[in-house]
């Protein structure tokens, strides 16, 4: 069984200072496989990664590459290896071509000058591939972040890799793209390349892998057939807990008679959103749900005042708010996580502690700071409260992983007690654990009688969650659905059949 | 428990550098002069004498600038309309101030406008200035580099037609004291210094506007998402580097009691930007560090000394001053200072081992 496989990694160990990130973890690795690498954030997965594509150097262990040890000193050395990685993040220049982006730093030359035309032509031959048909000679940043991922996986499938590592390549696609990267990574899986492939998405797991390998707190659980494990098992094995407790989510409960904590009537900004009404009620959790691009997230910022509507009203707590910049919708009792957390959530190089502190030092201006000690209990607090993973306040946030980023922006905004909570996409690129435990943040606060709007890609927890769910469609909303009853088919038709679905209104 | 010493921890901070530096400059100008540091004092001018002093007394116009070049760079951006600041602060206070050729032969202890207009007038236009730079930058959502060069290019000129592209020169007895009276036997340049410093350190560090600035200058998106008003950030921190800019101007006019449209401030916005930079804040924004903005002010100045000192022509002057700069700079960069925290860190592995 040992003999076919095309990587081995023997007894890795790593130490970052105070902790074991990895304790003699075993991966193989077969030519033609599609690998999942699972296990919560900190589990150790981007770190054995990281041995592997020479970002970190291993304390321990040995890996072999078709039966030749191999020491990776640095991601380039790792690409020579044959060791690919398409990261989370797009890693490519926006502001370049899509040819330029796949061809940078190997560009074909012609006549001691870089051949353009051979350039665009092999770029627009290996998009095809992926079946998409789009011009390569546009800047990157003219596309959707779907294309920007396939442009970085062409990338990587260019540069004739034995082994493709594939980080995190589906948190910002839609279904369809999701299942054209499945066909890619098929094809690439025929031609021999060894894949691995790391996800939070359980269904995806099973939808595209031959074996998965299991990771907890630095420690190897299991390597798998994936017709030998079912999914309870697997998210078992990951957190180390019984699922139920975990999934064991309550909705929260509203008073029929309860006022309304957010109005908003007839809102809308040009080119963004036309027209968008919505209601919710004082510890209500409405969610949204739609395909990416539908209008959820324009609809958060709009009433966020990250958009500055143009049309419309926005009631809060009963009175009439006028909302121009982010900063009064934050006066006025609300709060945004948004998105894309790197970009619009964590300041990287300060602390946890300036991180949580900075929407209530914001709301009382920098005349008034609050003092180190008060901040340092506010941190205490929520690390505390909301179990972030840190060795204490004064860790940059940049250094945290994905879901403690995330917990720290949740800790921002609770910071403000606030009354109305806007979520996009908070549980996105993180692990099941602390996606279950920000399920429960989320309806604590809603039984504390905060107004959370919840917007998700995930059918599935914004049904568990939602008290209510607002379906958007191009740009505006087709439907509005109970959550209690409510089921996954029913969303999914309406949001496939737009506006048509008469059914839709019924609440 | 005593506190660990951390050597790592040590060489690895630009400052500790920096430090370095300086004291390496100062040791080489005291071989060559070993009454460098000698500090005498002048009964005549109720002054402190010696070459320290002179060096933290001339380093005092850029310093002051660099103050909110600091500021400016912690927000990812630069300001190099700060020289040209310099002349048009100066011509202002000397249009006020001018020697009347009609009525006198001579510059005289007179002024044409009361005193108070002559500090405040150009005060108040480099501040406006500054302001207008922050309108460009914030928002215009022009580049801090290309809205700042309208104002270096064309300061000067307005500069110029204030004065109608003449020097006028003084003798203003309390206009003298700015640059050349002193106080606490110190030059007076070091006590305005000092008390900006000091005024700029408190406003920044003990509100929240410092944290404001390097969550802006990290991250302005997301900063605006938090609630804090960055195009407010931005407009107060180019107008106080323009407010500056105008103290170190009538500094350097007073010195010379005389505007000079041409060479006052000239090539300031250089300097201000390399004392921030050599003082360890990173040109990215970001986290940033006052001290060291003062210390790579006075390193520059010190360098300048020693260039006089080594009596090196004039016109190599600036090949020799790049020279040591650049050697400075080196010894900050990123691998040399890693490359003393790993000998650190062996010889601490080391100390270990012999004590065990």
């Amino acid at each position: 069984m040992a003999e076919n496989n095309l990587l081995e990694m023997r007894q890795i160990e790593m130490t970052f200072p105070g902790v074991k990130a990895l304790n003699k973890v075993d991966f193989t690795l077969r030519a033609g496989e599609i690998h999942s690498l699972l296990g919560e954030n900190g589990a150790g997965k981007s770190t054995l990664i990281k041995c592997l594509t020479g970002v970190n150097k291993k304390d321990g262990g040995t890996i072999t590459l078709e039966g030749k040890e191999i020491q990776p000193q640095s991601p380039q050395h790792a690409i020579e290896l044959g060791i690919s990685t398409v990261y989370q993040e797009v890693n490519l220049c926006p502001n370049l071509t899509v040819a330029e982006n796949i061809f940078v730093g190997r560009q074909p030359m012609k006549h001691g000058q870089i051949d353009w035309k051979t350039i665009n032509r092999r770029a627009s031959e290996l998009m095809s591939r992926f079946h998409l048909s789009i011009d390569v000679t546009r800047p990157l940043s003219y596309y959707s972040t779907a294309i920007q991922q396939m442009v970085s996986i062409a990338r990587a499938v260019d540069i004739q890799a034995k082994i493709l590592i594939l980080d995190e390549p589906t948190s910002s696609l839609d279904d369809n793209e999701v299942q054209l990267l499945f066909d890619v990574m098929n094809e690439l899986k025929k031609e021999g390349m060894g894949i691995i492939f790391i996800t939070h998405f359980l269904d995806q797991v099973f939808a595209v892998s031959d074996r998965l390998t299991i990771l907890r707190n630095g420690q190897l659980v299991g390597t798998h057939k994936i017709e030998d494990i079912t999914k309870v098992q697997l998210v078992t094995e990951m957190i180390g807990k019984d699922i139920d407790t975990i999934f064991s989510l309550k909705r929260a409960e509203v008073a029929d008679g309860e006022a309304d904590m957010l109005v908003a009537t007839h809102i809308g900004a040009p080119e963004k959103l036309e027209d968008m009404s919505l209601n919710v009620k004082k510890g209500e959790l409405v969610g949204f749900a739609g395909l990416l691009g539908s209008g959820r997230t324009e609809t958060a910022e709009m009433l966020f005042g990250a958009t500055r509507i143009t049309k419309g009203e926005i009631a809060i707590d009963g009175s009439k708010t006028e909302i121009k910049k982010p900063f009064d919708a934050l006066v006025a009792g609300m709060a945004f996580c948004p998105e894309d957390r790197k970009r619009d959530g964590i300041i990287g190089d300060l602390s946890i502690r300036e991180n949580i502190a900075l929407a209530v030092q914001a709301r009382k201006g920098f005349l008034k700071p609050i003092s180190t000690k008060e901040q340092n209990e506010l941190a205490d607090k929520y690390i505390k409260a909301l179990g972030i993973a840190t060795p204490d306040a004064e860790k940059k946030i940049g250094e945290l992983s994905g879901g403690n980023q995330q917990k720290v922006i949740l800790a921002r905004w609770m910071a403000t007690n606030p009354k109305v909570l806007i979520l996009d996409e908070p549980t996105r690129g993180i692990d099941v654990g602390a996606k279950a435990e920000i399920q429960r943040l989320m309806l604590e606060m809603c039984g504390e009688g905060v107004s959370v709007i919840f917007i998700s890609s995930e059918l599935d927890e914004i049904i568990r969650c939602s008290n209510r769910i607002i379906i958007m469609r191009d740009r505006e909303k087709v439907g509005e659905v109970d959550g209690e009853t409510c089921t996954q088919d029913q969303i999914l038709s309406i949001i496939a059949e737009g506006s048509t679905a008469a059914g839709g209104e019924a609440s | 428990m005593k506190k660990k010493f951390d050597l790592t921890a040590i060489t690895k901070s630009k400052l500790t550098w920096a430090v370095v530096a300086e004291v390496l400059i100062l040791l080489v100008c005291l071989i060559v002069r070993p009454d460098f540091f000698k500090i005498s004092y002048q009964e005549s001018t109720g002054m402190l004498y010696g070459s320290l002093i002179d060096i933290i007394n001339r380093s005092s116009e850029i310093t002051i600038i660099a103050m909110g070049m600091t500021l400016v760079i912690a927000l990812g951006g630069t300001d190099l309309s700060v020289g040209a600041l310099v002349a048009v602060s100066g011509a202002i206070a000397l249009k006020f101030l001018r020697w009347d050729v009609l009525e006198y032969t001579t510059p005289g202890d007179y002024t044409v406008c009361s005193y108070a207009l002559v500090l405040i007038v150009p005060l108040v236009v480099c501040l406006l200035m500054g302001l207008f730079n922050g309108l460009l930058i914030a928002k215009g959502g022009m580049q801090p580099i290309i809205a700042t060069l309208i104002l270096m290019v064309c300061g000067r000129g307005i500069a110029q037609i204030l004065t109608n592209g003449k020097q006028f020169t003084t003798g203003y007895s309390p206009f003298r004291v700015i640059g050349q009276g002193s106080f606490l036997y110190l030059p007076m340049p070091i006590i305005i210094t000092v008390v900006v410093v000091a005024a700029v350190a408190l406003f920044v560090r003990k509100t929240a506007f410092g944290t404001f600035v390097e969550s802006v200058g990290i991250n302005r998106s997301a900063s605006r998402l938090s609630g804090i008003n960055a195009q407010l950030i931005i407009f107060i921190v180019f107008a106080l580097t323009g407010f500056l800019s105008g103290i170190s101007g009538l500094i350097y006019s007073s010195r010379i009691m005389s505007n000079d449209s041409n060479n006052a401030g000239l090539n300031y916005e250089m300097d201000a930007i390399l004392a921030v930079v050599i003082g360890g804040t990173s040109m990215t924004g970001g986290k940033f560090s006052l001290a060291g903005t003062v210390l790579g002010s006075i390193i520059i100045r010190t360098i300048v000394t020693l260039v006089y000192y080594f009596g090196i022509a004039s016109e190599a002057t600036m090949a020799f001053k790049a020279m040591i700069i650049a050697v400075v700079i080196v010894l900050q960069s990123e691998p040399v200072r890693n490359y003393f925290s790993k000998r650190a860190k062996k010889r601490a592995y080391a100390v270990k081992g012999g004590v065990i």
